[in-house]
């Protein structure tokens, strides 16, 4: 089988090492404020280069799934999530760990991640090969569909205001213009430019606008104030008793079965899927157990860092088979797979075989790394959380700088960094949504090609594009979406707001010094 | 995208700041101007005879069109007083004024390192903008910093130009030294 | 009035530190000086007190008789400069530290406290060992 084949190449020990690296190195990010599992994928690009592509694929793998673990012990012993995903974990996990049982929330979030993950990506395995197969046959007409779902979702559901994740998306759409028309080889808003010729560099704009951006907007409104950790009592072998077992269990393997399935449609990402799964969570309690929510119920933490988890790997469902990224980081590993001229597609799994398998094999090896590893390693991340925040922008620029001169070795790509990092800086300040610009500017060429297809098959008739049974279904299935989604988000924000309100003390802990 | 619960109470609807509308008005101004000009410029890509039902002005077209209504659009809910939630991180404080001197610090560094990758090699530059950037933002004492500074040029120089072959210049003061160069 | 500054740590020997201040002070009879600050520039600063650190810490104090101040809350300088700072405004005859072992490495990184202190005071240094 395939997958044996994968496993054999993953679990060879240099491969087994870069797996390591990346899932440390996403552990650390996903603790670390300010650095996503998206910037730090952008920043090791350019410089991973040198890399054969299975090499570099498992490190980015690593660096995805351990993005999400890191994420929920920021949220668990700090009440900051690491990334938005978590936020949902840090309402009960920072409570529990209040209470002392800090250890219970963290391995409960560890082991509901690990479970999550693994029989996520069984899940993966079994469901992708299908929806490749299906996805083999479906014209370009559909692909017009496809791609306008998920443009639309990332663009309209992402952000606070449709409107400004609209707009992001129309700058990277219009940013992926410059340069020379792939069909006609006419050379498109270069105004004469050599260097505008051969278009911007992906890479170098998500790099500016992920890190360069961000550490001038962290710059311009720096926070100061320190949070105390909360001790981590207790040996890890003794985290779990035997009630908490018994209580997470079941919201693991629910948490699973929520997170897969939304993970895999462009409605939000991971963090739509904590959110059901928390809700959930919260009115099957019973009794006693109801009343603990919003104070600590360890249900509350093992459902959603579990569909954290299931979620990340749906995401990759449409990443492989379709090419079709529906969050930031999905889309740099889209990214890093163009840069080894390898397409995401329908004809993925046949033409590039071996390495899918390869990627899903070391998905499960690194799961099991993240567990063993991020509990005794606790202490470990909390002392990277004392890096002084001027050394640790310092690092991401100096490291955005790197990364941008090696894309061509000339320092206008360095210029071109920082040029698009400030308008990077600027949507952040005004509320346009960073994702949105990157994910039209790696499937805008795409869209474009096929958009010029299916209209040259129909002759120039626009009704084509909705008229195939399967496209018209897919337009369907968007307003659905969009439809579930606004009920979604109101019900989110209500009981976001409630449960803040309940518990007056999980608004404010970032008390400054008396004086 | 990333938010932190702790900004729940301190408030979300407030803006206050007067200054804001206008920046923000520029901005969506600015990209009406981007689609307008995205129009102009489209009119004039050349089509060749080969191209087919749709040539190679159509998509800028279409996009150019989104921007011009969505700035639009913007500006319209801006003039009635519906401006944007400025992104939340866990280091951002948001009821902070900008400092828009350290932003222009840190953008005077990064065009000071683009100025010197060439003339004095990439780990000096490196160390420049490493320097520069953390005493921008209030690192102390500068000492620290600047030895953080250099041994961080140099350790990248080595693991990525010496070890991963990445062609970093290494500079007239590291041109000699084998484990600085690919 | 003469006066000893204690440069405070939340952890053992900050607690032994402050014991030894106790008894300077007393057989000084001078005021204590308690000064412990962050710049709060990071997410995470362990030597930084919370309020109920030091209400602890106000508590022992009160018990023990001496007099004292205390300095405490997020600070533009170093604390290293701030225990150098509130020890020339108060004139003080003595400031007590606590000492650990540090790594070289260690000590690029984190930098030493204690030994800014001890090479930039006026006046003399009790460096306590825990």
């Amino acid at each position: 089988m395939a997958l044996l084949e994968g496993f054999s190449v993953a679990m060879q020990p240099m491969y087994l090492l870069y797996a390591l690296g990346g899932v440390l190195v996403g552990t650390a990010v996903g603790v670390l404020p300010g650095i996503g599992p998206a910037m730090t994928v952008a920043l090791l690009m350019p410089i991973t280069y040198s890399l054969d592509p299975t090499a570099a694929i498992i490190v980015f793998a690593g660096i995805y799934y351990g993005g999400m673990y890191g994420g929920s012990t920021t949220s668990i012993l700090l009440n900051t999530p690491g990334e938005s995903a978590s936020i949902v974990t840090a309402l009960e996990g920072n409570k529990m760990a209040k209470a002392g049982r800090g250890a219970a929330a963290l391995a409960t979030a560890a082991i509901g991640s690990f479970i999550a993950g693994t029989v996520a990506t069984v899940l993966l395995s079994f469901v992708a090969p299908y929806v490749a197969e299906f996805a083999v046959q479906i014209g370009p007409t559909e692909y017009v569909a496809l791609m306008i779902v998920a443009f639309l979702t990332v663009g309209a559901l992402l952000g606070a205001s449709v409107l400004r994740g609209l707009a992001s998306l129309a700058l990277g759409l219009f940013i992926a213009l410059i340069g020379v028309d792939a069909l006609t080889a006419q050379q498109r808003y270069t105004f004469g430019n050599p260097f505008l010729a051969d278009g911007i560099d992906v890479v170098l704009v998500a790099v500016a606008l992920f890190a360069v951006g961000e550490a001038l907007y962290v710059a311009s409104r720096l926070r100061h104030g320190p949070v105390k950790v909360i001790p981590v009592a207790g040996r890890w072998t003794n985290w779990m008793r035997k009630e908490d077992w018994k209580r997470s269990w079941k919201p693991w393997l629910r948490g699973t079965f929520i997170g897969f399935p939304v993970g895999t449609i462009p409605a939000g990402g991971a963090d739509v899927a904590t959110f059901l799964s928390y809700a959930s969570e919260r009115k099957l309690a019973k009794g006693e157990r109801k009343k603990q929510f919003g104070k600590g119920a360890i249900e509350g933490v093992a459902g959603p860092e579990s569909a954290n988890n299931a979620a990340a790997a749906g995401v990759l469902v449409p990443l492989l088979t379709l090419g079709i990224p529906t969050t930031a980081t999905a889309a740099m590993m889209l990214v890093a797979f163009q840069r080894y001229n390898i397409q995401p597609g329908p004809l993925l799994f046949e033409v590039e075989g071996a390495l899918v398998w390869a990627l899903i094999a070391s998905l499960y090896v690194g799961n099991l790394m993240l567990l063993v590893l991020n509990l005794p390693l606790v202490g470990i991340w909390v002392k990277i959380l004392q890096i002084p925040r001027p050394y640790l922008y310092s690092g991401i620029l100096v490291f955005a700088a790197m990364g941008a001169f090696s894309v061509n070795f000339t320092p206008v790509d360095v210029f071109v960094l920082l040029v698009i990092g400030v308008l990077g800086f600027f949507m952040r300040r005004y509320g346009y949504p960073i994702a949105p610009m990157v994910v039209g500017l790696i499937l805008g060429p795409i869209f474009e090609d096929q958009l010029r297809r299916s209209l040259a098959i129909s002759q120039g008739d626009p009704t084509a594009l909705v008229s195939t049974p399967i496209a018209a279904t897919i337009y369907v299935v968007l307003i659905v979406i969009f439809v579930l989604s606004f009920w979604l988000r109101k019900r989110q924000r209500a009981m976001e707001s409630e449960v803040v309100e309940e518990t007056p003390a999980a608004a404010v802990d970032l008390k400054e010094g008396g004086k | 995208m990333s938010s932190s619960i702790n900004g729940a109470t301190g408030g979300s609807g407030t803006n206050t700041a007067p200054a804001r509308p206008l920046g923000e008005l520029i901005f969506a101004g600015m990209i009406v101007c981007v689609g307008v000009v995205g129009f102009v410029a489209g009119a004039q890509i050349p089509i060749p005879p080969s191209a087919g039902v749709v040539g190679p002005r159509a998509f800028p077209f279409i996009v150019s069109g989104i921007m011009v209504a969505i700035g639009i659009g913007l500006v319209i809910q801006l003039l009635r007083g519906h401006t944007g939630a400025a992104e939340e991180g866990e280091d951002v404080d948001p009821d902070v004024k900008t400092d828009w001197l350290t932003v222009g610090k840190l953008v005077g560094f990064l065009a000071l390192h683009i100025a010197l990758i060439v003339p004095l090699g990439w780990p000096v530059a490196a160390a420049i903008l490493f320097f520069g950037a953390a005493w921008s933002l209030g690192a102390k004492p500068w000492w620290r910093n600047a030895v953080i500074a250099v041994v961080l040029a140099l350790i990248l120089q080595f693991v990525f130009a010496g070890l991963l072959g990445v062609s970093l210049p290494a500079g007239f003061l590291l041109e000699g030294v084998e484990i600085f160069n690919g | 009035m003469s006066s000893v500054v204690l440069g405070y740590v939340p952890n053992a020997l900050g607690d032994a530190a402050a014991e030894a201040a106790v008894h300077e002070a007393r057989q000084r009879g001078a005021t204590l000086v308690v000064v412990n600050t962050t710049r709060a520039d990071r997410l995470v600063d362990p030597t930084y007190a919370d309020d109920d650190d030091m209400s602890r810490l106000q508590g022992t104090l009160r018990t023990s008789g001496v007099d004292f101040t205390v300095h405490h809350g997020t600070s533009k300088d170093t604390a290293a400069e701030d225990v150098l700072d509130a020890a020339e405004r108060h004139a003080a005859e003595l400031i007590v530290i606590g000492l650990r072992h540090r790594t070289p490495v260690g000590k690029l990184i984190m930098g030493s406290t204690a030994q800014s202190i001890l090479l930039g005071a006026a006046c003399n240094v009790l460096a306590v060992k825990a």
